[in-house]
């Protein structure tokens, strides 16, 4: 469309362009055609002269022979002198037309012939007298003849110089009829062409400014619906926290009430209602875990991060620290690799390590050894913290329900919990611009991989010292 | 009022007022608790306001357990009112709540709380929790003399 477009306008240009060339050249060739008319006229005019100087001369001349007057003398000279100049004259105007400068030759050769009679008449005059000068004026008397021809021939060189005139006018008036209708058609066809040029400009603004349009609603729709997103996303997380938090309340009651029954009532109940009263007190706290937990997965959705260069070890050394009185007594190893400082919020990525490792720890509680370990790889160029046990695994297939919020994969009977401590670490992963996922087989032992987003994290201050199945092995042997 | 109020007890849930009073006296440790079932009774009784107006003004009590989720006038404005005040502001003050929402925790110290305890679900942590609050700042703690409230009043009138 552009490339089309573009054309079109040169087009319009070009046509402009040569009206352009054709006008100036018509115009010059009506100067030209002025310039002749003006030619004509002064040829004429000439020829007119000459025979106005002819006459002159020969009046001075019979004035001269029948009065003897210098006067007379002095008027036949200048009508000679006069005649040599307007035949120089006419023959410089149509030295450019040799049918003219022949017809100048035979009026000049007519001209002199004419004049040397009349000088011949003058010599009489004054060699002689009045007498032989009258009768040698008289005695050929053939001037009427002469003046004749003369007069002829100027009148067919009058008439030689307006035909062509006339043709030379009617050439021009042709190409000025031409040039005229050649104008008139390329102006029209330039006009029409930028009219059909505008028309499809206009088109096409009119199709870009609907586009815009279209995309500009788009934009805000989706402005709104991401505010609105975000805006349920905030009411869910404070609806979340505010059940949480009022559920609360009444669970302390029914394990207060409860607790003041045993101690005020206890002695009146039998054995099977001290039982009931237990599952009672039980069940509360079983409730104020699940309320304290989906309190604290609210709160990770609520808090803003604090990024600060964290070494990544030192948090697996502390949560292994903190998680010591649930596997004392145990066989366990731990084998920590060196992990990389990543750019995160120590104190959530602590949460991070203390609930996988502590899920390690459950879910390994009924091998004879276990073995934990935390180690850093490379995925794809990205770093890749891992956290392996030989625990009791899980089956693939409800992988996708592993991070899901009072999700389980194991009967409370054997293992207990919430099921909130993965969601909390997937969402504390995510908050960072992470992912994380996890491999496992039934029986075979678990592993989570994770990512922290890749732009903060820095380079190991150690070669990455990722820890090996082969080495697995040999802490188990 | 015969004897001194020793501590108020500013707590809106009947439940909660019950079951706190019992672990305090089963633990002997206060025998004049006066209780405000809200912020604006709280701030009445402490600057003897409303049908607080008879008390007598430099009677204050000797801690202060302050719930954060109450009607009318919240713990926290409870807590700015007191600390605001020449009168009050060397009273001891304990928020005892069901939050440890880390904004409720930051606002409570900035305000000037004296210990700030979560109410834990089982009850025996809960009596051994209020026990230990009672114990400390009924019998451990040595409270602001008397004259420092009085120099305050005569310094602010």
């Amino acid at each position: 469309m552009n490339r089309s477009s573009k054309a079109i306008a040169a087009s319009a240009l070009l046509i402009l362009i040569c009206i352009g060339a054709l006008s100036y050249r018509s115009q010059v060739r009506n100067e030209e055609d002025r310039e002749w008319v003006t030619h004509t006229h002064l040829v004429v005019e000439r020829l007119q002269a000459i025979r106005i100087d002819i006459t002159q001369a020969e009046t001075g001349q019979r004035g001269y022979i029948l009065t003897g007057q210098d006067r007379y003398m002095a008027l036949y000279g200048t009508g000679v002198d006069r005649l040599g100049q307007d035949i120089k004259a006419l023959q410089d105007l149509t030295s450019d037309n040799s049918e003219e400068q022949e017809s100048i030759k035979r009026l000049r050769s007519l001209i002199t012939d004419r004049l040397g009679e009349l000088a011949d008449g003058i010599e009489v005059r004054k060699q002689s007298g009045l007498l032989a000068g009258v009768e040698a004026v008289t005695q050929g008397n053939n001037g009427e003849l002469w003046m004749e021809m003369i007069a002829t021939q100027i009148g067919e060189m009058r008439r030689t110089e307006a035909e062509l005139l006339s043709a030379r006018l009617k050439t021009a008036a042709a190409s000025t009829r031409k040039m005229k209708v050649l104008i008139a058609c390329g102006n029209t066809l330039a006009i029409l062409i930028l009219l059909v040029k505008g028309f499809v400009i206009h088109r096409e603004i009119g199709k870009r400014t609907l586009a815009e349009q279209n995309l500009k609603q788009a934009n805000e729709s989706l402005e709104r619906r991401t505010a609105e997103l975000s805006e349920t996303n905030i009411e869910l997380e404070s609806f979340a926290y505010s059940v949480a938090h009022d559920l609360r309340a009444p669970l302390r009651h029914i394990a207060g009430y409860s607790g003041v029954l045993t101690q005020d009532y206890g002695p009146r109940l039998d054995a099977e209602g001290l039982r009931c009263l237990g599952k009672i007190v039980d069940c509360a706290h079983k409730m104020g875990t699940l309320v304290d937990d989906l309190l604290a997965l609210s709160q990770i959705g609520r808090q803003e991060l604090s990024f600060q260069d964290t070494a990544l070890g030192s948090l697996v050394a502390q949560a292994v620290e903190d998680l010591a009185p649930e596997f004392a007594g145990r066989d366990l190893k731990w084998q920590i690799g060196d992990l990389f400082n990543a750019e995160c919020d120590s104190r959530l990525m602590k949460q991070v390590f203390a609930n996988l490792l502590s899920n390690a720890v459950k879910y390994t509680r009924k091998r004879e050894y276990a073995v934990i370990q935390v180690g850093q790889t490379t995925v794809n160029g990205e770093r890749v913290v891992f956290v392996r046990d030989n625990g009791v695994g899980f089956d693939m297939q409800y992988a996708a329900k592993l991070f899901g919020v009072f999700q389980r994969l194991h009967k409370a009977r054997d293992f207990e919990g919430t099921g909130v401590g993965l969601a909390i670490v997937q969402r504390i992963i995510r908050k960072h611009g992470g992912r994380i996922w996890a491999e496992a087989a039934l029986d075979q032992g678990a592993t989570f991989f994770f990512t922290l987003g890749t732009p903060e994290n820095k380079a190991p201050k150690q070669p990455e010292l990722a820890i090996h199945e082969e080495e697995m092995d040999v802490a188990r042997s | 009022m015969s004897h001194e109020v020793e501590i108020l007890l500013v707590e809106d849930s009947p439940e909660d007022v019950e079951l706190t009073i019992r672990a305090l006296r089963r633990n002997k440790l206060a025998n004049e608790i006066q209780v405000a079932e809200d912020g604006a009774e709280a701030l009445d009784f402490l600057f003897c306001r409303g049908s607080f107006k008879d008390r007598t003004p430099s009677s204050l009590p000797k801690l202060v357990l302050l719930d954060l989720k109450l009607p009318k006038v919240s713990g926290m404005e409870v807590l700015r009112a007191i600390r605001g005040d020449e009168r009050t502001k060397a009273i001891p003050v304990v928020v005892l709540t069901s939050s440890k929402e880390e904004r409720d925790l930051i606002d409570g110290y900035q305000l000037g709380v004296n210990a700030y305890a979560q109410k834990p679900v089982d009850f025996e942590q809960f009596s051994e929790t209020v026990r230990q609050i009672g114990m400390f700042w009924m019998l451990i703690n040595q409270p602001p003399p008397p004259g420092t409230f009085v120099a305050s009043r005569a310094q602010g009138a």
